[in-house]
């Protein structure tokens, strides 16, 4: 027994190294050997569904993109799916961004749905407006005039030579608003200059430690639901009946976050045996 | 001094009272201050704040490297990357585009085609062959350079074509799929970006591993949040049945019966005891996995995010709001000059 417990004393001070490549081995494999664990819609991701799927054919979005290639992989997912459900709809988007990388995000996301699947035209069915710095004050002014903020779109076409711009002038001309938001600046503050003071229905998209911060909004109705991280995406996917990367993805979180968990049981185990015999010595 | 102190301070002042007073005032002129003219000088100010930046950046990094401080070879690195992605953004146009208007031959025009989209000569052929009269061809993947767009025009004149070289326009090359800039986005900052994050994954197991012990009552009500949350935010806590986590739950108050009467028969009746019940009524039920509901993990999970940590976020937001207001009011009365450097 105390030979047992000798081991489980000096697997608790486990080589790092170790458990970086347990990591990556759970983190890699169910991404090719995919366990198909079915999603389970939480009530926030189908608020967000239901509040798209109130809107008509030729109603107007505005989606935000504030992510970089650093959070990707948790918000680009859901981009895409929430991207998927509104052209599927026929619903007219018009995309800002107020982080310098978010343009990119957006332009790959369109070409992935708008053009690649769904044939749509810029300019008639879809708008890339680009990126302003100012983060609040260029929200504050696209509720005022959204002319004075972008003249030209991300093109650089006129927004007065672009169809789709026509009678759209200021946030409140919009139906519907979608932040997909890594941090500063970005849901909170569509929340505090746009949505509220507008009242247009905004739902949104955030990683997954952004929640805690949203949540009081959601809960009090100033946003109508909120797409969590990758299972918030990988939800919203099997909402809309179109798997895609945040659904394959979440097998590699289930078992991470399994092995994440057994790695702290184990590490407790440990520090018990550890704590007792420097008790009893 | 006149100018850098008191100057500053009343600008500051004016502009904060005017401000304040576009929420609560209903004069047009100012409201129209407020919602249009003062967001459009912050965002000019915004764009002269991130050339600061930038040359804030340089000057830090080239110190570095004058110095020979330690790490200096990553600011020399930096300073590269910087420059690399300037000269891309600003100086460089980095996308050309080459467009075929006419040809004689489509089989000689075919050869060149092929080569530079990377199809077979029969496909190249077809989509000559499928192009409209009068229309054109452009051939989407742009040039990094001019003299490579000017090489491929060439070739393609020689082959008995027409072709000529479309430069894009200033300022939409940023944004142009395949130019040099957006090549070094894709191909250089993202992948060197999610790298960075992704390390996250395994520094967080890591951590996890060595310091989440249970330590005291605090930290135990942490750990099995955070343990609460990270299963029952994944697909893979759907599965875990409630009457598992109730087992785990009985034999929890069994530990915490013997620590505090530290007789081995109560804790034996509690462990028991307990077992017996919750086998019970798992057989009364069926053993439904996501009952009782309040055991079932995604349950637990919804209620934690939407009860004690709204609870606290509240907190934290009314406490941010109270110190923005007051900050706000001392750089309008003039108290707070840091800004100025006092």
């Amino acid at each position: 027994m105390e030979k047992f417990l000798d081991y489980i004393v000096k697997a608790g001070s486990l080589d790092r190294r170790v458990i970086f490549l347990v990591i990556a081995l759970v983190v890699i494999l169910p991404l090719f050997f995919p366990l198909g664990l079915p999603i389970r819609p939480t009530n926030s991701s189908q608020d967000v569904y239901n509040a798209v799927e109130k809107l008509k054919a030729g109603d107007k979005a505005l989606v935000s993109f504030e992510y970089g290639p650093s959070t990707k992989p948790e918000i680009h997912p859901m981009s895409v799916a929430l991207l998927r459900h509104l052209f599927q709809k026929d619903v007219k988007v018009y995309i800002t961004c107020l982080w310098p990388d978010g343009q990119f995000m957006a332009m790959e996301a369109l070409q992935q749905v708008a053009v690649n699947q769904y044939d749509k035209e810029y300019g008639v069915d879809y708008v890339l407006l680009g990126y302003r710095p100012g983060a609040e004050a260029v929200i504050k002014g696209l509720v005022s005039n959204i002319r004075k903020v972008f003249t030209v779109d991300a093109r650089g076409n006129f927004l007065d030579d672009i169809p789709m711009m026509k009678d759209v002038n200021q946030v409140a001309d919009f139906d519907y608003l979608f932040s997909s938001s890594a941090g500063y600046p970005g849901t909170v503050e569509w929340v505090q200059y746009a949505a509220d003071p507008t009242g247009v229905t905004m739902s949104t998209g955030t990683t997954s430690i952004q929640v805690n911060e949203v949540m009081p909004y959601v809960q009090s109705g100033q946003i109508v639901g909120i797409l969590g991280g990758m299972p918030g995406a990988a939800e919203y996917e099997s909402l809309i009946g179109q798997p895609g990367i945040g659904t394959s993805g979440m097998d590699a979180q289930s078992v991470a976050h399994l092995v994440i968990v057994a790695f702290i049981i184990f590490g407790n185990i440990s520090f018990f045996v550890e704590r007792r015999r420097a008790k009893k010595y | 001094m006149f100018f850098k102190r008191q100057l500053p301070i009343a600008i500051a002042a004016t502009i904060g009272f005017l401000t304040l007073f576009g929420w609560f005032v209903d004069e047009p002129v100012i409201k129209s201050f407020v919602d249009d003219d003062a967001t459009q000088w912050f965002d000019i100010l915004a764009s002269f704040a991130m050339f600061l930046g930038a040359l804030n950046l340089l000057k830090m990094q080239a110190l570095k490297v004058v110095k020979q401080q330690k790490g200096w070879p990553y600011a020399a690195l930096a300073i590269a990357g910087f420059m690399f992605s300037f000269t891309a953004g600003f100086i460089l146009l980095g996308s050309y585009n080459v467009e075929i208007s006419q040809y004689d031959d489509p089989a000689k025009v075919a050869t060149v085609l092929a080569a530079e989209i990377n199809l077979d000569q029969k496909s190249a052929e077809n989509i000559l062959i499928a192009m409209p009269e009068g229309d054109t061809y452009l051939i989407e993947t742009p040039y990094f350079t001019k003299k490579g767009a000017d090489k491929v025009v060439a070739e393609i004149n020689a082959a008995g074509g027409m072709a000529n070289m479309r430069a894009t326009e200033w300022g939409s090359h940023i944004s142009t799929r395949g130019s040099l800039f957006n090549w070094m986005f894709r191909f250089i900052f993202t992948p060197l970006s999610a790298t960075m994050f992704a390390l996250l994954a395994f520094f967080v197991a890591s951590a996890s591993f060595r310091a989440f012990k249970i330590r005291n009552f605090e930290a135990t009500l942490l750990l099995i949040s955070g343990i609460i949350i990270m299963l029952g935010r994944v697909p893979i806590g759907g599965h875990i049945s409630a009457w598992f986590i109730l087992y785990i739950v009985v034999l929890a108050l069994g530990a915490g019966v013997n620590s505090y009467w530290k007789d081995r028969t109560y804790t034996l009746v509690a462990v028991v005891g307990g077992l017996l019940m919750v086998t019970i009524a798992g057989f009364i039920m069926g053993w439904p996995v996501d009952q009782p509901a309040i055991f079932y993990l995604p349950v637990l999970q919804d209620w934690i995010y939407n009860n004690p940590n709204v609870a606290g976020a509240r907190a934290i937001m009314i406490g941010i709001g109270l110190g923005i207001f007051a900050t706000s009011i001392r750089y309008i009365l003039g108290i707070e000059k840091s800004y100025i450097g006092e």
